[in-house]
């Protein structure tokens, strides 16, 4: 048996290290061979905004464009593999981007345009491009869409945050008669998913009389996944300690209060996550609007997208993909500043 | 207890459950009712209700002597059927657990930052609006040379052109639904690989235990619990989603499911030909299976800590 002197522990650890290096280099790649069918597409949507003009849909800005970004992300890659210091991956990062950025201009600089986003400001375009046969504008500005969205999106985010936050709260907190009936119909009512139930959810809002308005849809985003919520809100509200509100409580604190000023700030994360995933939820939807007839009377940003999809797509690939890189960019931006809170979401009573 | 203590406890009840209720008995629980009494009436366009019939099920299945329980499915239901069957078996195993379950198994394996980046890219699709998701399918799978499928087939493969919604249908639903519901296979069992113990791993690798072996012995045991709830929550899900379907196929025969039956026979914008009872009557078939599941959910949830007692009694 070797004594422990004779082992050549540093040269345990690099081969360990290299070992690392290698399985993290394979997984990498794997992962980055099986991501490519994602982002290409949607990297394709924002150089086609960018690039096109009229006439057909056309890749060559695209792979121009990956011939630039692909070799420098490799040679990033590699880079930061091989450089430790985070001094020197930050150098040679701002020296690749500079390059990318070169070679992008001098491949592809002469293409880009904003020709494509002129829907912004000219609240006729569709007809224009379509010619006189529709003059009256049946498409509206697309701000119109815009806003109307924005306030279906925050309203049925507003509503179902408050109403998830108020009852998530009290079935953690509170000791009541038919607390566990409650809470196990709420788990039936989990599986039903709005969009099984269309067509019974269509009737109720034709016999409350709120077909071809905004509220129907902003009705029943709210319940979209309602359950779900107060779930998540629960467990939030269970992992916040009873002494901070028997605390509150001693000093004089109503429940109320105590709820209000004490709990509420604790759960902010919950509250954040839940309005995120309620507000991307409420801007794409399509399915009620166009079931409850919304569409009808008014425009919002998916049934917008989807007309001038249908209408122009032949004509004007580069106006499509404009209108839709608008579209998507509040719910990305949302995303990507604010998952650090959706990765705290965990799902409440699953056994584990 | 005195009355005004027990009349602060039921406003504070209302206060805190009652918009909750309000919305669950009105947006979940009436529509099932509903359905219920609709299935079994001639509603159509008219939105009225005549006389009650078991008609809408009649359209659905035949008697027969022969068949197994007395009765056979009718040829457009059971093409509906097996296709949703199809549909949810291939979506659920090849993308909703085994790619979520890679997803997981590789980006936890990875630096935090790394794993983080790969997550958010899968995440993408489910962030982005449905109709742009559609759109980007379409235009992707554009049968021309355009489409950005095919010319990665001509020019890198050598390849003829593919028309996908002509020719493998199937395929398209499956993989555009599929790369949504990767996502949620992914967030689950990720946070479930986080709550592993760190010292099991230690260990393991002790112990003389390989990646492989580590994988299959600590963590995947770790995994039962959350696996079986994606594969209960997601079959349903995907059994009653049908927005993608239309949105890239249109109503178009080769993917009807029967979700996507119910919706282009009611509702749908433009062809939507409001039978509205024969769709409660396919929604009906829809909320018995989800009740079903719910019994199954029921197996999975851990009541006791989810029914555990509040412990301040001060209202």
């Amino acid at each position: 048996m070797a004594s422990l002197d004779s082992i050549d522990w540093d040269g345990l650890a690099a081969r360990s290290r290299r070992e690392k290096r290698r399985r993290n280099g394979l997984i990498i790649t794997f992962l980055g061979l099986i991501s490519i069918p994602i982002i290409l597409p949607f990297f394709w949507a924002i150089v086609i905004s960018f690039s096109a003009r009229t006439g057909g849909v056309e890749s060559d800005v695209l792979w121009r464009a990956c011939a630039v970004l692909v070799p420098c992300a490799l040679a990033y890659a590699v880079i930061h593999s091989l450089l430790t210091g985070l001094r020197h991956r930050a150098i040679a990062g701002i020296a690749l981007t500079a390059v990318a950025g070169v070679g992008l201009f001098i491949l592809i600089g002469e293409e880009l345009h904003l020709d494509n986003y002129r829907f912004l400001v000219n609240p006729n375009l569709i007809e224009d491009i379509r010619g006189a046969a529709t003059a009256g504008g049946q498409f509206p500005w697309v701000w119109e869409a815009f806003g109307n969205s924005l306030l279906v999106a925050a309203t049925s985010t507003a509503m179902k945050v408050t109403v998830a936050t108020l009852a998530g709260y009290y079935i953690s907190r509170f000791a009541f008669r038919g607390r566990s009936v409650f809470l196990q119909s709420l788990l039936i009512l989990e599986v039903f998913h709005p969009w099984m139930l269309t067509i019974p959810i269509f009737l109720v809002i034709f016999w409350i009389g709120l077909l071809n308005t905004l509220s129907g849809p902003i009705l029943v985003l709210t319940a979209i996944d309602l359950p779900f919520y107060i779930f998540i809100m629960k467990g939030f509200f269970d992992a916040v300690p009873w002494d901070i509100e028997m605390s509150a409580m001693t000093d004089g604190a109503s429940r109320r209060q105590a709820f209000w000023m004490v709990v509420l700030p604790q759960a902010r994360a919950g509250i954040i996550a839940i309005a995120v995933l309620a507000f991307i939820k409420g801007w794409e939807e399509y399915i009620f609007v166009t079931a409850l007839r919304t569409g009808n009377s008014y425009w919002v940003m998916s049934t917008y997208l989807y007309y001038v999809a249908e209408d122009v797509m032949g004509v004007d690939y580069g106006l499509v993909a404009a209108v839709s890189v608008f579209y998507m960019m509040p719910s990305l931006l949302l995303y990507l500043f604010l998952q650090k809170y959706l990765t705290q979401l965990t799902l409440g009573g699953v056994k584990g | 207890m005195t009355s005004s203590a027990s009349f602060r406890q039921a406003s504070t009840a209302l206060v805190f459950l009652g918009p909750a209720c309000a919305f669950l008995l009105a947006m979940l629980v009436a529509p099932i009712l509903v359905d219920l009494v609709v299935a079994f009436t001639d509603m159509s366009q008219t939105v009225k209700i005549d006389n009650f019939t078991t008609e809408q099920f009649r359209k659905l299945v035949r008697p027969s002597e022969e068949a197994w329980l007395g009765f056979e499915l009718r040829g457009s239901f059971y093409r509906a059927l097996s296709l949703t069957v199809v549909f949810v078996f291939l979506t659920l195993s090849i993308f909703n657990i085994t790619f979520g379950l890679i997803l997981a198994l590789t980006t936890t394996a990875l630096p935090d930052k790394l794993g983080a980046f790969f997550r958010a890219v899968w995440l993408l699709p489910r962030m982005a609006p449905s109709v742009v998701y559609g759109l980007l399918w379409i235009w992707v799978i554009d049968p021309t040379e355009r489409g950005l499928l095919n010319q990665i087939l001509v020019n890198v493969f050598g390849m003829a052109p593919v028309n996908m919604i002509l020719h493998h249908p199937m395929t398209v639903i499956v993989m555009a639904n599929g790369f949504i519901g990767a996502s949620i296979g992914m967030l689950i069992l990720t946070s479930a690989i986080r709550s592993i113990p760190q010292h099991l791993f230690f260990a393991a690798r002790a112990d003389g235990a390989g990646s492989l072996s580590v994988i299959r012995h600590v963590v995947l045991p770790a995994l039962r619990w959350p696996l079986s709830y994606i594969t209960v929550f997601q079959t349903l899900a995907l059994l009653v989603s049908f927005e993608y379907i239309f949105l890239i196929m249109g109503p178009s025969r080769s993917t009807m499911t029967m979700a996507m039956l119910a919706y282009t026979k009611t509702l749908a914008p433009q062809i939507g030909s409001g039978q509205y009872a024969y769709g409660a009557a396919i929604t009906l078939i829809l909320i018995v299976i989800g009740m079903g599941t719910a019994l199954l959910l029921w197996r999975l949830t851990n009541m006791k800590t989810l029914l555990a007692k509040p412990r301040i009694e001060v209202h």
